[in-house]
């Protein structure tokens, strides 16, 4: 070593670290604090009236029974030495305590089973291969619970049964190989059993779905769409060909982003009118500027500024915005995203394979429609974070992930109405939830499955939905505009 | 320049005074012994611990009584809680930090950060760390990285709040949620910190094992405790590191404008995105590469702290020495590639779901070995009820039960079902959150003794242990039952799904049963730091324990022993032999009865001064690095 203080160094080291830490730490805090600083309310006063004083009793209540309950034991503390009788009798205690829980534990997950046990969709799944899945874990549960029972029996047995005993001496038992070797193989074996039936209900499954299974081109294809908060799915229309669809074409009136003509060209308008707005923005940043600074000279001057203090903070975080340039820099990356997008929508636009009208008879609906044991297969797309498709009724998950699609084959094989006789619920309704954290309002996003007994029943349902595009008998240019509010006014303007 | 030569120079004068001119800074703050930066871990931990679990409450009063207006919330979270009801995306918030804090900072650095520092040196035989600079920079880091995270949390805009796995885009982009503006920048800070401190603990703790240990201290002597710290640093070494990669792209495409995760996204409010190419499932990949191991670095030392408790408190060998070390390197190796499993129903290719289901379902074997070997340990045993015995059976009973529902969920056809439904909560709670943190009470009340000098109140202890025991239970069995009903996770309330609505009272019950554990904790809080200065003044080997830490005095000295380090003659688990009277037989006893089978006693090595001298760090580190890439 070049020093040998260790003095030395450590004055050196403190020095550093703490440097590195008021580095490292200070800027942090103080990003936390102007973040945080600005925009929470200021404290108006304290005001103790307003707080919730039965609660705070309530807590303040618990930490004193905690202390007397601490207290208590501290004083009329037993026994805590390691040697003697003393601890045979705390055991003793222990080990009755762990027989009592053992006991009530179990009955408690058979009342469990018992209990709950209705509620759980194992013997009923609304889908063909929902019931090899329930098969499968009918086989874990039974050899599962039966180790559970065994080795949790053993755990507390053991522990009541073999309770210290000053005058008894612990069998010296190293090791037994063959007694290990019979608790590596058995289960070993066991797992093996459960891994091939595993991976048998899974290929069968997930196999449908690929392109190479012969029943792939049979089974009928519906697409499911996910995006913050909600799903939509849709049919293929009369032509049973999905229209091609892309991120890029999607609008208000064009939620899945489906290739159809007409609304992509009035996309297209709409984002010139924003990128002119936009350039306009940039161009008179010193208006804006001027505008905004005199405004709050104006409120400051008046003294209103005491009164309407959102309308000044307001006015001022723009000010800073564009003094720092972040207002700029925002208008700028704007343009360019919406550019961009421009960009490849005429790129797309030029290609007929995509804009090939397959799409126009698409149907986009907010409930799904299935046929009793016809063949489906969901294709999913999500629109902005990844989302998980997730209908426990029909044993069907499958996550809905941005940039690629999925997807989950499967043949329903119970009626709404069935299931509803069944379950005895005269309002039940099969949903699909999501099961993928997307957001605050992840626990309200669900569409609705029904399953109809026939296709007539089918048919007249998917006729009541209205085609993406409607069929032409005159050439009809208003069909996008009427449906898209925001596309209006942006035309009039420009 | 490391402490300990420091100290043993010291040691020369007075082997008995220990009272250097230290400064409080040096000695409680900076410091660069491994007993207190043990401390300084473990006090984190607790403290983070304690804020993860309000946190899990504030979100359980809201699961259970979703329409109900809690005054308490609006005191204690403002704008969080208008009116007492929880915002949903501030629930989001908790339920991703309370994650996040359990799992990092807690089972991760509170537990490993804990018990490695303090038992590596003490139970190898090692006056400290290899290099207690670098330890004292691991636990900086750590504290650096709460203190990033527990800011996070008063942030206007909220906290990180997609889910402790923070997947992107979710995570990504600002505008898809409030959390994943400032909040997710810091988490990804601290979560930056976090992995620099504990690679940096990591490669302490390995080459201490391998380069420190005392004379008679072979490999297949050590402790089972030992074996699993050391497991855990190299998982951590080999995982971590790519995780700090899956955070670097995420900065990268938050900041940056890259598209490493992002692909074709239209974002309500903003529009179509310029990110093409990228893709989500990476992340996955990259999060969950570290994530799998993670889970066995959070579960292995505790398995490690139990196989020591419950040998020394059944006063009986532990059974299956090696096929104890064999096994936790059979988990070691194949949690690394059983990452899939978490990505069944991602969308990924089918075929590869298989071959990751296989692998995953191979981990059940070494688990089953190490609970019948637990089983057999106890099996004639002479079974002596101390608290830290009690939490290690504790920790058993839900290694078994949690254990078991991993069968279900590494069955990919299973898992289409259960994948992100509150069986998966059950599931990791019991084998992960509940067996580790009972690993880490077991810890706590084994060696309170050895870091502070005193004893904690047993009867406390009792009442801790069966409380919490039992709430853990209450609050993750019946979740089992709503997870193969098909209620998803990270839901903020259930009454607007008619389905889920009839698992109300289950929810209130769970939710009772959580206040109820986390009452039990306020127990263990006050024995833990009034048993600090007040507790019972400890014996210098009060479990009569075989173990070398125990050798050491019960003061603390600054290079652990006051003379010579001592020599290890046997394993650690010689207890209740039948050729000794005592039941047990320290492994630092010299056998007089047999002694020509044993290896010279009397060491002929220099005065510990030049010995510890010669430990200079950085050639303990490059015999460490020389030694794990077999090059010496």
């Amino acid at each position: 070593m070049m020093i040998s203080s260790p003095k030395v160094i450590s004055n050196l080291l403190f020095k550093r670290i703490l440097t590195i830490i008021v580095a490292v730490v200070a800027p942090m805090y103080a990003l936390a604090q102007s973040a945080a600083g600005d925009v929470i309310e200021p404290p108006k006063e304290f005001d103790p009236t307003s707080w919730d004083w039965v609660s705070i009793l309530i807590w303040v209540l618990i930490a004193l029974i905690v202390l007397v309950i601490a207290r208590a034991f501290d004083i009329g503390g037993l026994a805590e030495s390691v040697t003697g009788k003393k601890i045979a009798s705390a055991n003793r205690i222990n080990a009755w305590v762990g027989i009592i829980v053992v006991v009530l534990g179990l009955a408690g997950v058979f009342w469990e089973i018992s209990e709950h046990g209705k509620y759980l969709l194992l013997w009923d799944a609304a889908s063909e291969h929902g019931s090899t899945i329930d098969s499968m874990f009918m086989w874990t549960f039974g050899i599962t619970f039966v180790v559970f029972l065994i080795t949790e029996f053993l755990l507390f047995y053991f522990m009541f049964r073999y309770q210290y005993n000053e005058n008894r001496k612990a069998h010296y038992y190293f090791h037994n190989n063959k007694l290990e070797m019979i608790w590596t193989i058995v289960p070993a074996i066991v797992l093996t059993f459960l891994v091939l039936r595993g991976f048998d209900t899974w290929t069968k499954i997930t196999y449908r779905g690929s392109a190479d299974h012969e029943d792939y081109k049979k089974d009928q294809e519906i697409e499911v769409f996910a995006y913050q908060f909600g799903w939509k799915a849709r049919y293929a229309g009369n032509d049973n060909k999905f229209g091609e669809a892309n991120f890029n074409f999607i609008s208000g009136s064009n939620p899945l982003g489906v290739a159809v003509g007409d609304q992509v060209d009035s996309l297209v308008v709409r984002l010139n009118a924003q990128i002119a707005e936009l350039e306009t923005k940039v161009k008179t940043v010193k208006d804006s500027a001027q505008l905004w600074q005199s405004q709050l000279d104006k409120l400051n001057a008046s003294g209103l500024a005491q009164v309407y203090t959102t309308q000044a903070k307001a006015l001022r975080e723009k000010l800073d915005d564009i003094h720092s340039g972040a207002y700029e820099g925002q208008i700028e990356k704007d343009l360019r995203r919406k550019q961009t997008n421009l960009k490849r929508i005429a790129a797309y636009r030029a290609m007929p394979a995509v804009f090939n009208n397959a799409g126009n008879d698409d149907k986009v609906t907010t409930e799904i429609v299935l046929i009793k044991n016809k063949a489906y297969r969901f294709k999913f797309r999500a629109r902005d974070v990844i989302h998980s498709a997730y209908a426990p009724e029909f044993r069907l998950q499958m996550n809905c992930v941005p940039g690629m699609s999925t997807v989950f084959p499967f043949i329903p094989s119970k009626t709404t109405a069935e299931a509803r006789k069944t379950k005895g619920n005269p309002e039940f309704d099969y949903y699909l939830y999501c099961n993928k954290i997307c957001g605050a309002a992840h626990y309200n996003m669900k569409i609705k499955i029904t399953v109809v007994e026939n296709e007539t029943e089918y048919n007249t349902w998917l006729a009541s939905q209205a085609p993406l595009v409607a069929p032409a008998v005159v050439e009809a240019p208003a069909v996008p505009a009427t449906t898209d509010s925001t596309a209006k006014p942006a035309m009039a303007i420009r | 320049m490391s402490t300990a030569s420091l100290h043993s120079e010291h040691h020369t004068h007075d082997h008995h005074d220990h009272h250097h001119k230290e400064s409080f800074i040096s000695k409680y703050v900076f410091s660069m012994d491994h007993k207190m930066i043990s401390k300084q871990f473990l006090i984190t931990g607790i403290i983070m611990g304690i804020l993860g679990m309000t946190m899990s409450m504030l979100f359980r009063l809201q699961l259970a009584w979703p329409d109900e207006q809690f005054g308490i919330l609006q005191t204690l979270l403002g704008k969080w809680a208008v009116d007492g009801k929880l915002d949903p995306n501030f629930y989001m918030g908790l339920v991703t930090i309370h994650g996040t804090i359990m799992v990092f900072y807690v089972l991760t650095a509170g537990l490993s950060g804990t018990f490695s520092n303090l038992l590596i040196p003490l139970q190898v035989g090692a006056r400290d760390m290899a290099s207690p600079f670098m330890n004292m920079l691991s636990y900086w880091f750590f504290f650096m990285s709460s203190v990033v995270l527990t800011i996070s949390v008063f942030i206007e805009t909220g906290p990180a709040s997609g889910g402790w796995t923070v997947y992107p885009p979710l995570s990504a982009l600002e505008k898809a949620m409030p959390g994943s503006g400032l909040g997710m920048t810091l988490w990804l800070v601290a979560i930056a910190l976090f992995i620099v401190s504990s690679l940096l603990g990591g490669i302490n703790y390995i080459s201490t094992v391998l380069n420190m240990r005392t004379k008679g201290m072979s490999m297949n002597r050590m402790p089972l405790t030992i074996w699993a710290f050391f497991f855990t640093a190299v998982l951590g070494l080999l995982s971590f590191p790519v995780l700090l990669g899956a955070a670097l792209f995420l900065i990268f495409d938050r900041s940056f404008g890259t598209s490493f995760y992002l692909s074709d996204i239209y974002l309500e409010g903003v529009g179509a995105l310029e990110n093409i190419g990228g893709s989500p499932i990476l992340y996955q990949h990259l999060f969950w590469f570290l994530g799998h191991p993670e889970v066995y670095i959070i579960l292995m030392p505790a398995l490690g702290i139990t196989s020591e408790v419950i040998s020394t408190n059944a006063r009986k060998p532990i059974f299956g020495y090696t096929a104890m070390i064999i096994s936790l390197m059979g988990i070691s190796f194949l949690s690394f590639i059983v990452w899939g499993h978490h990505m069944f129903i991602t969308g990924m290719n089918p075929f590869l779901g298989s071959v990751f289901m296989i692998l995953t379902l191979i981990i059940a074997v070494p688990s089953a070995v190490k609970v019948f070997n637990y089983l057999t340990t106890l099996w004639r045993g002479n079974l002596r009820f101390n608290p830290a015995m009690l939490f290690s059976i504790g920790l058993v009973s839900f290694f078994i039960s949690g254990g078991l529902t991993g069968i279900y969920l590494g069955n990919a056809a299973l898992d289409i079902q259960l994948h992100d439904s509150y069986f998966v909560v059950a599931h990791f709670h019991l084998v992960m959150g509940s067996a580790a943190i009972f690993g880490m009470f077991a810890g706590i009340y084994h060696w309170f003794p050895k870091m502070y000098g005193r004893m904690l109140n047993q009867n406390l202890g009792y009442f801790h242990f069966w409380l919490t025991f039992i709430a853990a239970y209450l609050v993750f069995f019946p979740m089992h039952f709503m997870g193969l009903a098909g209620v998803p996770r990270r839901y903020y309330m259930f009454t607007l799904v008619k389905d889920f609505e009839i698992w109300g009272d289950t929810n209130k019950l769970i939710t009772v049963a959580a206040l109820v554990g986390g009452f039990a904790q306020l127990l263990f809080l006050y024995n833990f730091f009034y048993s600090m200065f007040r507790g019972k003044k400890a014996t210098q080997n009060p479990w009569g324990s075989n173990t070398l830490e125990w050798s050491t005095p019960v003061e603390h000295l600054h290079g652990n022993w006051p003379g010579e380090i001592p020599t290890v003659y046997r394993g650690p688990y010689e207890y209740s032999r039948p050729d000794r009277e005592e039941d047990f037989f320290p492994q630092y006893v010299p056998d007089e009865s047999a002694p020509e089978v044993l290896e010279p006693v009397k060491t002929k090595s220099a005065p510990q001064t030049e010995e510890v001298k010669e430990t200079e760090e950085s050639t303990v580190f490059f015999a460490a690095i020389k030694k794990v890439f077999g090059l010496s």
